[in-house]
């Protein structure tokens, strides 16, 4: 692996100096190997189909389904929001990330939802059986930016959600919605603040699918590049996560709610918010870094500080997880990992096969490939703010080079800390 | 002497940032009575943002407002007044970093061309489009 590096300052004497002078390179955090190439693609392949559902789903659930008490069926995705357009794929997009693809639901995911892993069957069954898309992964993202998303530094979409604009629009939308039905309105009367609450959930299911609107096509696209021979390294691949983080940076974050006939702005569009500032940033942070330990097969203790005290030290994301333990039960990665089984590209699962106990730890392997993944989006995000808040890479004022390089040795110190996976994904070998 | 929006025409460098302008219906804004200190992006630091970034923003425009917005500060503030300050709280409402230890600059961006006085307040010309955070 090269150190070398364009800048002019001497080595940096941080422990992951070599991934350091590796983002100063221009590179990523993931070593650049056709492997990690292969790898990284494929699962942005398989990662984007079932986001495809989920970021329909989670529009429907905050647009349609909203308070309903009773949302057995908020996961029967209907026809009207799998034949929506994503605004960035189509003909009609607001701009064409995915080149290639259509703006409604994804083939292999159309034929997934009718057939599943069993076979053609009501969707009821289907729904029971656990043959489909899990949508509860969907909602652990969106509760871990609702839990944390008072104190993450970025954007103003949570301090919004306590103004009294937001009471009053929440306000018009619950009465609108529970007209004619006393029993509701009662308890409205007597816990309005539970119901403001379930609100503010909503909005953040709205800023998730607005949020991963623009991942889906973002994904196919780069698979189709892979495919294609333009995206030939892990630096390529990671820039055009970049050029898109600016390019979608602008999209509007907002939370509407369709009722009856009538559409209710409980966060309009005029507030202008934005997919960069209030909704990929905060996700970064709360999803990848941050969310909660995770229940069922580790125990932490709490009073031997196993937990952190504060929030902001949370460290359980995808960055951190040991996949192994996590694999082996219903919890929130392990049911993404089952979504993206069935999308793998063959070459992937000709990959998985060869190494390991082949299809025996397809879900363990292809978890340690999301975490590369995932290591080279953050790659994106992190050069991403290099790139909108300090210099180029090749500023010729070496004051500025040492922004850069503080900035680099800033974001790596976070992962220090034992848990982080920056070391293992370094080799090859971790599998 | 003219206003700030018509000194920024006139210059001939801010095409992209007057078209913002205009786009985000700011006219009204800035050509009122202000004051204000304006740090007014060029052409070619507009062009250095990735490809796509202009284009959304213009399809959004309290997006792009917000954005804009952010190189905006209440008052006339002269290069002279900022050199005693850190720090500066924009319209947007987020803080925009100051340093003039060392030339004059402001976040990220270098400032090309400072106190260029208007009627209502006081341009710097920028070389890097500045963002929040």
């Amino acid at each position: 692996m090269t150190t070398a590096t364009a800048t002019k300052l001497p080595p940096s004497q941080h422990e992951f100096a070599e991934v350091i002078h590796r983002l100063e390179a221009g590179g990523a955090m993931l070593p650049d190997s056709p492997e990690n190439l292969m790898q990284i693609i494929g699962i942005y392949k398989a990662y984007a189909v079932p986001m495809d559902f989920y970021w329909r789903d989670l529009l429907y659930i905050a647009e349609r389904v909203f308070l309903n008490p009773f949302p057995f069926f908020k996961y029967f995705l209907p026809k009207e929001y799998l034949d929506l357009h994503n605004h960035y794929a189509g003909d009609d997009a607001d701009l064409r990330v995915w080149q290639k693809g259509e703006a409604s639901a994804h083939p292999e995911l159309l034929e997934f939802m009718e057939k599943g892993k069993t076979f053609k069957m009501p969707k009821l069954f289907h729904h029971l059986w656990h043959d489909r898309v899990n949508m509860e992964f969907a909602e652990a993202c969106m509760r871990a930016m609702l839990w944390h998303g008072r104190d993450m530094g970025w954007g103003k979409f949570d301090a919004y959600l306590d103004t009294p604009e937001y009471k009053a629009a929440a306000d018009k939308a619950i009465k609108a919605y529970f007209k004619g039905n006393p029993v509701m309105l009662g308890m409205y009367k007597m816990f309005p603040e539970m119901f403001i609450e379930q609100v503010r959930q909503l909005s953040y299911y709205s800023n998730l699918g607005l949020f991963w609107e623009v991942m889906a096509p973002v994904f196919f696209e780069m698979s189709d590049r892979y495919d294609s021979g333009d995206i030939k390294s892990v630096p390529d691949a990671m820039n055009f996560l970049v050029n898109g983080i600016f390019a979608m940076a602008g999209r509007p974050i907002y939370h509407h709610v369709y009722i009856g006939d009538e559409m209710y702005e409980i966060i309009p569009k005029s507030c202008g918010f934005t997919w960069l500032y209030e909704a990929a940033l905060p996700y970064v942070e709360a999803v990848f870094y941050r969310t909660a330990p995770f229940r069922g097969t580790k125990s932490y203790n709490a009073q031997v500080k196993q937990v952190p005290e504060d929030q902001k030290d949370f460290h359980y994301g995808i960055l951190y997880a040991d996949v192994f333990p996590v694999g082996t039960a219903g919890i929130p990665p392990t049911l993404l990992m089952q979504d993206m089984l069935h999308f793998l590209p063959n070459y992937l699962v000709d990959y998985y096969q060869q190494h390991c106990r082949g299809e025996d730890d397809m879900l363990i392997q292809l978890g340690i490939s999301f975490q590369r993944s995932m290591y080279c989006v953050t790659s994106a995000v992190i050069q991403a703010l290099r790139t909108a808040l300090l210099y180029p890479l090749d500023d010729p004022n070496p004051k500025h080079l040492e922004a850069n390089r503080e900035f680099f040795e800033s974001q790596l110190n976070r992962f220090k800390r034992p848990e982080a996976r920056l070391r293992d994904i370094q080799s090859p070998d971790y599998r | 002497m003219a206003d700030i929006v018509d000194i920024a025409v006139n210059a001939g460098s801010f095409k992209t940032l007057v078209a913002a302008v205009q786009a985000a219906g700011l006219v009204d804004t800035l050509k009122s009575p202000g004051p204000f200190t304006v740090f007014a992006p060029t052409d070619e630091a507009f062009a250095q943002l990735p490809p796509g970034t202009i284009h959304t923003l213009l399809q959004n425009i309290p997006q792009l407002a917000r954005i804009l917005t952010y190189h905006v500060v209440p008052g006339k503030l002269m290069a002279a007044d900022i050199a005693k300050l850190n720090s500066l709280t924009s319209v947007e409402g987020s803080a925009i970093r100051v340093d003039t230890s060392d030339g004059f600059e402001v976040k990220n961006a270098t400032v090309l061309a400072p106190d260029i006085e208007a009627d209502n307040g006081v341009i710097h010309v920028i070389n890097r489009v500045i963002l929040m955070g």
